[in-house]
């Protein structure tokens, strides 16, 4: 549809890939960030599709991503 | 009355007028997941809602609330729209009694009719994905029906598990999966890991409503699901061999998703507004790879709305988690009575039971918390004599007001276990629990002045029945 965002709504890592685009051509795109994986459609309010708008709460920075706990763990292999 | 597909009783549900068609254009976001969200703030006996109008789709069907009110789940037990709760609990109760019945296998799945397989597998080209709360990382699979089995005992069919997972969709053919340590799948998994293999897995959605009932009940780890929802039908489940992995997998599905979770893999997940009525996420978990997509021709897409409760969620995971902890108390205790489990899937249970002795409830409310599912929710028990009806909340809160005294009839256990998503678990995983033992004490335990109850009259009943009847009949 129209061209990628500069940045992803949460964590503002710049590289955004297009997972889907509308049936329809050119009403909407599903879109991906390359690093928190964070997915949305480009027709959504602003407080899920803008940096600028977007919740506190949910944003995510680097660290968040680096240091999230495995559930469930990986276990040890078996000898 | 069974149901052999999810079709079948969305007719039901429209002919009992408890199916809304919106057929206005709508978004696909906000509109769906508020829509469904509202039917948890218009009273009772809200719809199943069904669109097929929603903006930039050609061909999107989607059904939600399908549970979603005390009509429907009646509906889909086979039951009439205005059985009582409490009824139902009982009907699902008398029903499990009939448990094993063996499933039916059936060559002719509707969902053979399509197929993507490997590099052209395209989950967005299938389903209308959709997103349900703001801080969502995505959008999801929530009511799915997940098949599993033991990789150490991989024919055993009992062992084979049928559940519901969160299922977050982060490609095209890739999805991010969540096994809660306490659950079957949780099992499966680890021990696949620990030989640093992948684990098969077949993800059914659409299914009938009773598959959706018993794929989010806690059953024990050897008991088929297949083998319960025959018990619930009356009628045996209709099974069929799912094409690439083999797996039993539910034959009236609209859509089955086969592939591997990857072995020793986790990728950053979530969040995702859970069944507590908070979010959690932001963990790395499993990854699924899809290598086939079956479906039915112009597929139902059926998903669940969860936030603050109530939600479809609640009366969708209420009756089946009550009657589990019911049978498995009255195993080894015929005194209990009835088990209200009904709130955020048993983190809170209401209990009623008859004495033995002095301390008696307080060792029910113990072994409630050391079910299966205990282990994992079952952070509050509230006892209630057997004459009060736990469903009943101003009877229970009438009697943790007249029977309780604080000091000996509230006990605090600290550092039990519980589910990570758990919001007051500290660290998570983690919590303490509490029994409020709001039964009238019994000898030796001579607390209190409860020598006088004020019961019933011994004639309420008959008058009960006669003004309900004259009622009736001014009509």
């Amino acid at each position: 549809m129209s061209n990628l965002p500069a940045e992803c709504p949460r964590c503002a890592f710049e590289t955004v890939a297009r997972l889907a685009t509308s049936p329809v051509p050119g009403v909407w795109d599903v879109l991906q960030c390359g690093r928190c994986l964070y997915t949305w459609r480009t027709t959504e309010p602003a407080r899920r599709t803008r940096r600028e708008a977007y919740p506190e709460n949910f944003k995510l920075t680097p660290a968040d991503i680096a240091n999230a706990i495995e559930v469930p763990e990986v276990p040890p292999l078996l000898k | 009355m069974a149901y052999d597909d999810l079709r079948s009783f969305l007719d039901t549900l429209d002919k009992e007028g408890q199916l809304l068609r919106i057929t206005d254009e709508v978004l696909p976001e906000p509109d769906l997941a508020a829509a469904a969200n509202a039917t948890g703030r218009i009273g009772e006996n809200a719809p199943a809602l069904y669109f097929n109008n929603v903006k930039g789709f050609t061909n999107a069907r989607i059904a939600m609330n399908v549970h979603g009110s005390w009509a429907n789940h009646a509906l889909a037990l086979g039951l009439p729209r205005n059985t009582p709760v409490k009824e139902q609990v009982e009907e699902f109760a008398r029903r499990w009694d009939a448990f094993p019945v063996a499933p039916e296998r059936r060559e002719d799945a509707p969902w053979r009719e399509n197929t993507q397989e490997g590099d052209e597998v395209d989950l967005f080209s299938v389903l209308p994905l959709f997103r349900l709360n703001d801080g969502d990382g995505g959008f999801y699979l929530d009511k799915a029906a997940v098949v599993s089995r033991d990789p150490d005992d991989p024919e055993h069919f009992g062992k084979q598990n049928v559940g519901t997972y969160r299922i977050q969709v982060i490609g095209t053919n890739r999805l991010a999966f969540q096994p809660v340590p306490m659950h079957d799948v949780a099992q499966h998994l680890r021990k696949a890991e620990e030989k640093g293999e992948d684990l098969p897995i077949a993800i059914t959605l659409g299914n009938d409503p009773v598959m959706a009932i018993v794929a989010g009940m806690p059953m024990a780890y050897d008991q088929s699901e297949y083998e319960m929802a025959g018990a619930l039908r009356g009628a045996p489940a209709p099974i069929a061999t799912a094409p690439l992995t083999g797996f039993d997998v539910p034959w009236g599905s609209e859509v089955v998703i086969e592939g591997v979770i990857e072995s020793r893999k986790r990728q950053i997940e979530g969040p995702f507004g859970e069944f507590t009525g908070h979010y959690s996420g932001g963990r790395r978990m499993p990854v699924i790879r899809v290598d086939r997509v079956s479906f039915r021709t112009n597929p139902v897409f059926e998903s669940l709305y969860l936030g603050m409760p109530w939600t479809e969620c609640d009366y969708l995971v209420g009756p089946n988690t009550c009657v589990p902890l019911l049978k498995q108390l009255r195993a080894e205790f015929p005194e209990v009575k009835a088990v209200n489990a009904m709130y955020t899937h048993g983190l809170m249970v209401i209990i009623s039971t008859a004495k033995r002795y002095g301390g008696f409830a307080k060792a029910v409310g113990m072994r409630a918390m050391t079910t299966p599912h205990g282990l994992g929710y079952v952070s509050q028990v509230i006892l209630v004599d057997e004459d009060v009806d736990p469903f009943n909340l101003p009877q229970v809160m009438w009697a943790m007001s007249a029977k309780v005294n604080p000091k000996d009839d509230v006990v605090v256990i600290p550092n039990l276990s519980v589910l990570e998503l758990a919001p007051a678990a500290q660290p998570a995983g983690i919590t303490s629990k509490m029994i409020i033992d709001a039964t009238t004490p019994v000898s030796p335990d001579v607390r209190g002045n409860f020598s006088t109850p004020a019961k019933d009259l011994p004639e309420t009943a008959q008058w009960a029945a006669r003004l309900q009847s004259m009622l009736a009949n001014r009509a």
